[in-house]
């Protein structure tokens, strides 16, 4: 150690963020009261970390930097890879740092040569056989890979053998291709696969240069986290089918936001190429989602992207928002001046907090309305690990919001045939009333005036008198409240479909027509409003202003 | 080059615009716009002048007409990307350009020692035939303006010889883009120094016609000598470097004072001006012409033969033929085409000799592949802005050399 004065710094073993890092809503567990610290001497400087904690964590938290293939915070750690070798004193030979916990007084030296040396002939060991697949390989520009090697090895080919050959565009499973031969056998993906989804589908098989990464006999890459394998995964081995060829890494942006698939919320990254939509990945949060998120969430992106309404529909023909509007007003304003009893609201459980807060804004506090109902996805099935079987995003902040106000949709079924209702005002969303729920028969042909909010065709909306646009998840600022209470943050990731605008927007002209003396400028305002006078969200954040990341100049992913 | 200026200063002696003003008439103020679309204006540049007559009181030079956002666009661009850029700040001598921003960014990597000593040479010699383009653009085009038609096109006859032998070194005849981070882009083309030497005895030849032609031409000495007089101090005042500073006797050229690449080694003198008027402007290009081509002498005849480019996958693209074969090369290829060489993070100023004079660039790099900031010090920025100061008193005719002489460069002055 040099004569230099050192640093205590405390190490909390922070996990390395896998994403670019746009937004890391990544709150660390604090430790627990009484861990016991111990003293670790890392590139000469001392630093303060809890007694057994990753020696590879806290080497990074303290500022080296230990590279690593097969290690993940999210994972255990098999130290096969061999490049995350620190050299600690009174070890004979360099230690895997990702497999061996820190202990008192450990001085470890992250860069020895002998270090860089052992580093440089793994990658060159595993560069042996790889194929040159970078100009057609989905994973080039986010790859460990070309990382590591540009940062640790830089070295021409000395043999120019040649390369064994394996299996490439292997289709393991539904919605993944296996290329064999650019496997680096990390095990990453065995890991996820028998540790996050608790179904061990993947293997290795054979042995040396002719080892491979495969399904276990008989089985197939289906388990409902598959999709995590392509995350994890630190070379284009495993390739998503949906994201296949779709697009080059580098010319996306991500910004983060959170998965409507269900009420867990998981947070997510929307990454959007030439303004639409490509690909959604898991953003690290460790009290929502870890590391992961399901396969049907990342797919909840494509409905954002189908017959979506585009523009205003009175009567089934095509209008503009402004004679839209007026027709709506008129049409509910007929009902409200004979019997305002027979006038109904369903809010829908897709809307996010600042919609739905207009919304009873619009409904309660200014009409009064006395008929109101909460409408959603069906229920779908569910696990003990991140899917829930509420599919909606927001039933959480819906029911907050409603303040018992709200009936279900059968109250609702029973209210239309018994002709107590007249008119109707739908915050659809996305086919709320089209599901089992839904298909309860709604006789919906006695109303005077239907009009429904939604962003996509549904029979629901043909049936409408005035049919409103809206603006769907991936095109909203807005908050959603998970099913823990977490109010968690949606952002506008594409430009909003046709002429369609946020659901608090539409509410907000509608509301201006039938009087209500109030303007909504943004969503932001929306929220800040809310905050004031609801209590759940009551400790929520907006969140910084931030603008979509290129990944091009993230120079943090792979 | 001294006894030159005095001689002649004997014999023709100098004409204050004082002799010429003659009795004074009654006149108004006036403001006249020159540019910035103007004929005999080197690039877009406008002037607001205000005018008794023919005579100057003010003269507001508004530069930035040519702005295209080089330093902020450097900051999207890898390091390597922003060689094309570069071409377009003096776009009459491009490898001046190119080699004061690759050895900036060396500077930054450490590696100034390691850019191979043939590639050195060639930096040179390209370097030196952009000078001469420079300063035969400059001359040409500024007696052109004085109605000198025919050394307009001799200079651009001549010119036009070292654009071709750039274009057969570079594949371009302007837009050179020519050298890379750690050495130049290619070798130069067989029986290239055969060629250049025989261009330049038939540069030496067009010189001579042209020094000929005007160097005791009375209309160009009428509207050259004593014109536009800037004494030492106030070069220095103003930062005047290059021809413009050496004419006033300020011997600061950045080859002989700081020596970079390998100009130690080469024998050169730095001719310098002894009255600072226009005609000094003159005569220090002239000169400068000869010293470029006795440094392309020297550096022909003692060019080493080796590599001309780094052997270093994080710095240099790796040949074709390894990339497509190996997986190492191909990386290599992949990350500095897409991330761009990895500068260490850290600041620095690198300044070069440059057509005008002492071409800087200022770099800021946060250790990714593009430059946190990109600055640049064009010389005739400060070159010109001297002008107001000395344009004042002139008569309009006078604007023509004085600016012409200056030498601003639209694309080096607003970047």
């Amino acid at each position: 150690m040099s004569d230099e004065p050192t640093t205590l710094k405390m190490v909390e073993g922070a996990p390395v963020p896998m994403g670019p890092g746009t937004e890391s809503d990544l709150s660390l567990p604090a430790l627990p009261a009484g861990t016991e610290m111990v003293n670790v001497i890392i590139d000469g400087r001392a630093h303060q970390v809890a007694k057994g904690a990753n020696l590879l964590e806290a080497c990074n938290s303290a500022g080296a930097n230990v590279p690593y293939f097969c290690y993940h915070p999210g994972l255990s750690s098999p130290a096969v890879c061999r490049q995350c070798l620190v050299d600690v004193k009174g070890q004979p030979k360099p230690v895997p740092s990702c497999y061996t916990p820190c202990t008192d007084k450990m001085e470890v030296t992250t860069a020895s040569p002998r270090v860089l040396d052992i580093r440089r002939q793994m990658l060159e060991f595993t560069l042996l056989n790889h194929p040159i697949d970078c100009p057609i390989c989905d994973k080039a520009g986010e790859c460990s890979l070309q990382q590591h090697y540009f940062d640790w090895d830089a070295k021409f080919a000395r043999n120019d053998g040649v390369k064994v050959e394996k299996a490439k565009a292997v289709d393991i499973g539904k919605h993944i291709v296996l290329d064999q031969e650019r496997c680096i056998l990390c095990s990453r993906c065995i890991r996820v696969c028998a540790e996050v989804a608790k179904q061990p589908e993947l293997t290795m098989a054979m042995r040396g240069d002719h080892e491979v990464l495969t399904t276990a006999p008989g089985r197939r890459l289906d388990n409902p986290y598959s999709l995590n394998t392509v995350d994890v995964c630190p070379v284009g081995a495993l390739t998503s089918k949906d994201f296949r060829f779709a697009s080059r890494v580098w010319e996306l942006t991500s910004t983060p936001s959170v998965c409507p698939g269900c009420s867990t919320g998981c947070n997510i990254e929307v990454h959007t190429g030439k303004e639409e939509v490509k690909r959604l990945v898991p953003r690290p949060n460790d009290k929502v989602n870890k590391y992961w998120m399901c396969d049907e969430g990342r797919f909840t992106y494509k409905r954002t992207q189908t017959d979506r309404l585009g523009v205003p529909f009175v009567d089934g023909v095509p209008t503009e928002w402004d004679a839209a509007l007026d027709q709506a007003k008129a049409r509910l304003q007929s009902v409200l001046d004979k019997n305002p009893g027979a006038v109904g609201v369903v809010f829908s459980a897709q809307s996010t907090n600042e919609d739905l807060y207009v919304a009873a804004q619009l409904a309660f506090d200014h009409l009064g309305l006395k008929r109101a109902y909460l409408a959603g996805r069906d229920q779908g099935w569910h696990d003990d690990i991140l899917v829930s079987a509420d599919r909606n995003p927001n039933t959480a902040g819906a029911i907050a919001i409603g303040g018992g106000r709200l009936k279900s949709l059968i109250d609702l079924s029973q209210d239309l045939k018994k002709g107590e209702l007249k008119a109707l005002l739908v915050i659809g969303e996305d086919g709320v009333l089209a599901g089992d729920a839904g298909s309860a028969a709604l006789p919906l042909q006695g109303l005077e005036a239907l009009v429904v909010l939604a962003w996509c065709r549904d029979s629901l909306v043909d049936s409408a008198h005035v049919a409103l646009p809206l603006a769907a998840w991936t095109e909203v600022d807005g908050t959603f409240t998970n099913k823990q209470g977490f109010v968690q943050r949606v952002r506008p990731a594409a430009p909003a479909a046709g002429d369609s605008l946020p659901t608090w927007e539409v509410l907000g002209h509608l509301g201006r027509r039938l009087g209500l003396a109030k303007d909504f400028t943004s969503a932001r305002s929306v929220f800040l409003e809310a905050k004031q006078k609801l209590a759940y969200m009551k400790d929520a954040d907006w969140g910084k202003t931030s603008l979509p990341v290129h990944l091009r100049f993230a120079n943090s992913r792979g | 080059m001294e006894t030159s200026l005095t001689s002649r200063r004997l014999v023709l002696g100098v004409q204050e615009p004082e002799d010429l003003d003659g009795p004074d008439l009654p006149t108004e103020p006036m403001p006249l716009n020159m540019g910035p679309a103007h004929p005999a204006m080197h690039g877009t540049v406008r002037m607001v002048l205000d005018v008794e007559g023919e005579k100057i009181t003010n003269a507001d030079i508004q530069v930035g007409y040519l702005h295209r956002c080089f330093e902020k666009e450097s900051e999207y661009a890898t390091y390597t990307q922003i060689f094309p850029y570069t071409d377009r700040l003096n776009y009459v001598s491009p490898m001046l350009n190119n080699v004061g921003y690759a050895m900036a960014v060396e500077k930054l990597l450490g590696i100034c020692e390691k850019v191979p000593e043939r590639a050195q040479y060639i930096r040179v010699i390209v370097g030196e035939m952009s000078r001469i383009t420079d300063h035969m653009t400059c001359l040409g085009a500024g007696a052109m303006e004085l109605g000198a038609f025919t050394v307009f096109l001799y200079m651009l006859k001549a010119r036009e010889w070292l654009y071709e032998l750039l274009e057969e070194v570079s594949g371009a005849r302007l837009t050179h883009s020519y050298l890379r981070i750690g050495g130049v882009s290619a070798d130069l083309p067989d029986g290239f120094a055969g060629k250049l030497l025989a261009r330049i005895a038939e540069i030496r030849e067009v010189l001579k016609d042209v020094s000929k032609l005007l160097d005791t031409n009375r209309i160009f000495r009428d509207r050259m000598d004593g014109i536009a007089i800037i004494t030492k101090s106030e070069a220095i005042a103003w930062g005047l470097t290059g021809p413009m500073g050496r004419s006033t006797g300020f011997e600061y050229d950045v080859r002989k004072d700081h020596p970079y690449l390998v100009y130690d080694r080469f024998d050169f003198d730095v001719p310098v001006g002894s009255v600072g008027d226009n005609f000094d402007r003159y005569m220090v290009r002239v000169e400068e012409m000869h010293q470029s081509m006795r440094i392309i002498e020297q550096a022909l005849a003692t060019i080493p033969d080796g590599p001309v480019i780094m052997n270093d996958p994080r710095i240099a693209l790796p040949p074709k033929a390894e990339t497509y074969n190996s997986i190492e090369a191909m990386i290599a290829h992949f990350k500095l085409i897409m991330d761009g060489i990895h500068v260490p993070p850290g600041e620095i100023y690198s300044f070069t000799e440059g057509g005008n004079g002492e071409l800087g660039f200022y770099i800021v790099s946060d250790g990714t592949g593009r430059p946190w900031k990109c600055r640049v010090r064009p010389p005739c920025f400060a070159n010109i802005s001297i002008l107001n100061h000395i344009l004042k008193g002139l008569f309009i005719a006078d604007i023509v050399p004085t600016f012409g002489m200056a030498n601003m460069i639209g694309g080096e002055c607003d970047r």
